[in-house]
């Protein structure tokens, strides 16, 4: 007989989805803060930066989420850094957010047309300048549907946080479903609540996407 | 000259000092910091598990609260699976495990164990309508168990050459899968397949055969003497006293044997 | 505690990951074989005159696209027993990344087949070409053709999203991992040469996608 009761289902799960929005944020912004920071070292357009910041893209978008993760969870103590779970699930989805973002935001920059950055050159603005006040501002206005798209990426990513030991939604789920026998009603509403969460987002993007697609080329 | 001397042997004296103090001994910073952290299972019931408030409770548990207790110390509770805990005392993430560890040569050359502080048996569990009662009988079967578990190692030695052994991350995975239906059998701890059993499972892990006796000992960093000498103070005392009885009796429904 | 770093540890047990990265070909490799199918199929649906059908591939594709690969996985291992649908380890990760990739190719696929001019479909239209016809010869391939990249990248994504099958004990490269590490307690070097194996693994494939999209799409070209 088991001692939890739907309602207790819901309610742990819902205590630790807490968990998974926090760390949906706090990924999100700093890895946003990072991503930022990348994309005006790379625009400024020395080429041993851009290799860099080429291959820091190409290893974070081309190794899993899950040994990301690892490599920070049990390397980061080797150094002599302490490590807990949330501390080292922020940092790895931090750094994986910050490629994607960056590299996003990379082709909307891209797309801004090379007179843009003449006229304001000609206007004897420096480079700092012209990302603030030219071709930021423009770029911003592209990136924000992709950019909240894959902020449901973000949320879904905190799931493999559960992994390394994070107690999220997912491993709640999964400590729950051995306390009650039950892993299709457990996991039925990890999933719906997973839903709730990424599904408003998704529309938002899908919205925005919308509104934007006649902005001029 | 003879100031010279002087001044020469105490400047050798004091560089010389510091390999002497070496760095701070485990039991010391633990003393320091007033907190003792103790890495401890929550998916292996009756050692770790968790209730509706989520909270570890268990054998584990009451073992690292009675050692908090007389170290004077803090307890901080680290939840690890099977596959975590030693790569957790390695890199100093908590001071010590205790989680239904069990001793053998390859885990001796990486980590110390302290005095056994609870008795457990491995064994094979599964469904009446499997009939098996040795290893050979397991042929044909699959059986689900802990990577890296001490269950995992030794029935590898002893299993068939055409079973099927599934080994999940961790006990979470190998309960799951047993109790969906994923695997046939289960290997694991006796007193963890009598906890599940109490809980009236949809398949009930009764004993099959026992691979091995294997008692629980505290995991403990090398070269560090003085915590391994306390932390066995403490056990020897706790039994002497009847504690560790206490906790017996209450998370597995056994007195302590007499011998562990 | 100094820690000493010994990757040699791991070479006695490379047929673990050897054998692990045998499967992670073998799921990706039949994992976006049928996904893409299913996902042609999605597309088709979704265009269908019959508004249940598009509603229905909808509501499976919002499902899928907005929750976790992860949780996806343990529903469909964990889950579906309870539901009499016992799957081995191996063909509920085969199941949950074609369900997952479905999802994504219908969505991508069906941005492909917009992009298609009409003008295209009317020209077929007065050759007298029935709606498969028209599918088949002159909407599907041109798609295929457009959004290729977009697809090898969800091809990449899906087969490194396989490494938490190892979850439920499929035991592909992750699983290898993570069984030497439990046998040498190697924890970072283990990781970090397995992360190197599938860089390599991901940068291989996406050679390898982009060569099969030239092979497939510039061929038909008769200048």
């Amino acid at each position: 007989m088991s001692e939890f009761s739907l309602w207790d289902i819901v309610y742990n799960l819902l205590l630790a989805a807490r968990w998974t929005v926090l760390l949906s944020l706090t990924a999100f912004v700093l890895g946003g803060l990072v991503g930022l920071l990348l994309l005006m070292v790379r625009t400024a357009g020395n080429p041993w930066v851009i290799r860099l910041v080429r291959g820091y893209v190409e290893l974070f978008q081309g190794t899993p989420l899950l040994m990301q993760l690892f490599i920070v969870f049990f390397g980061l103590p080797l150094i002599g850094l302490d490590v807990s779970p949330w501390v080292a699930a922020t940092l790895g989805l931090t750094l994986f957010t910050s490629a994607f973002l960056t590299e996003i935001w990379r082709g909307c920059v891209e797309s801004i047309g090379k007179g843009q950055w003449e006229a304001s050159a000609s206007l004897g603005m420096n480079f700092t300048q012209q990302m603030r006040y030219i071709v930021l501002p423009q770029a911003l206005r592209i990136a924000i549907p992709p950019t909240v798209g894959f902020s449901v990426q973000v949320v879904k990513g905190t799931a493999v946080a559960s992994i390394i030991g994070f107690v999220e939604l997912t491993k709640a789920g999964t400590m729950i479903t051995n306390a009650t026998y039950e892993p299709f009603t457990v996991y039925g509403c990890v999933a719906v609540m997973y839903f709730l969460i990424c599904y408003p987002l998704s529309l938002f993007a899908r919205h925005l996407e919308g509104k934007f697609r006649h902005v001029a080329r | 000259m003879k100031q010279f001397f002087k001044t020469a042997i105490a400047a050798v004296a004091m560089l010389a000092a510091p390999l002497g103090a070496a760095s701070a001994s485990a039991l010391d910073s633990i003393s320091e910091a007033g907190v003792l952290k103790v890495a401890v299972p929550q998916d292996f019931p009756p050692f770790g598990s968790v209730g509706t408030d989520m909270q570890p409770k268990g054998y584990d548990i009451d073992m690292a609260a009675l050692i908090a207790e007389e170290l004077g110390v803090k307890l901080e509770l680290v939840p690890v699976t099977s596959s975590n805990r030693i790569p957790y005392l390695n890199t100093g993430k908590v001071d010590l495990v205790i989680s239904s560890l069990g001793k053998n040569p390859d885990r001796e050359k990486v980590i110390d164990f302290s005095d056994p502080y609870a008795p457990f048996y491995n064994g094979v569990f599964g469904p009446a309508d499997f009939s098996v009662e040795k290893p050979a009988d397991l042929a044909g079967m699959s059986v689900g168990v802990t990577r890296g578990a001490i269950e995992d190692l030794e029935l590898t030695k002893i299993a068939p050459s055409d079973v099927d052994i599934k080994r999940y991350e961790d006990n979470n995975g190998t309960i799951s899968a047993f109790l969906s239906g994923q695997v046939d059998l289960i290997a694991t701890g006796n007193v963890t397949a009598a906890a599940i059993i109490e809980r009236d499972p949809p398949r009930k892990p009764e004993p099959k055969f026992l691979i091995k006796n294997s008692p629980c000992y505290v995991g403990l960093n090398k070269d560090e003497p003085e915590l391994m000498a306390k932390v066995n103070e403490i056990i020897a005392a706790s039994i002497a006293d009847g504690r560790l009885n206490a906790i017996a009796e209450k998370w597995l429904g056994i007195p302590l044997p007499e011998k562990l | 505690m100094a820690y000493k770093f010994d990757f040699g540890a791991i070479v006695p047990h490379w047929q673990l990951l050897f054998d692990g990265g045998i499967l992670t070909t073998e799921l990706t490799v039949i994992g976006a074989v049928v996904g893409v199918g299913l996902g042609i199929m999605g597309a088709w649906a979704r265009a269908s005159r019959a508004p249940v059908i598009s509603q229905i591939v909808g509501v499976y594709v919002e499902l899928i696209r907005n929750t976790p690969f992860l949780v996806q996985l343990f529903f469909i291992f964990f889950g579906l027993p309870a539901l009499g649908v016992k799957l081995t380890e191996f063909q509920a990760a085969v199941l949950a990344m074609i369900v997952n990739l479905g999802a994504y190719s219908t969505e991508i696929i069906r941005a492909g087949i917009q992009a298609i001019p009409q003008g295209q479909i009317e020209a077929a239209q007065s050759l007298a070409m029935n709606r498969v016809q028209i599918f088949r010869c002159v909407v599907i391939l041109p798609a295929l053709k457009k959004i290729w990249p977009a697809l090898s990248s969800q091809i990449v994504i899906v087969m490194l999203g396989s490494s938490v099958c190892s979850q439920i004990a499929a035991e592909e490269l992750t699983f290898g991992a993570n069984y030497i590490q439990a046998l040498n307690f190697r924890a970072f070097e283990v990781y970090f040469v397995v992360t190197g194996l599938y860089l390599v693994m991901s940068i291989l494939l996406r050679m390898g996608l982009k060569v099969l999209g030239n092979f497939l799409f510039e061929r038909r070209r008769h200048v």
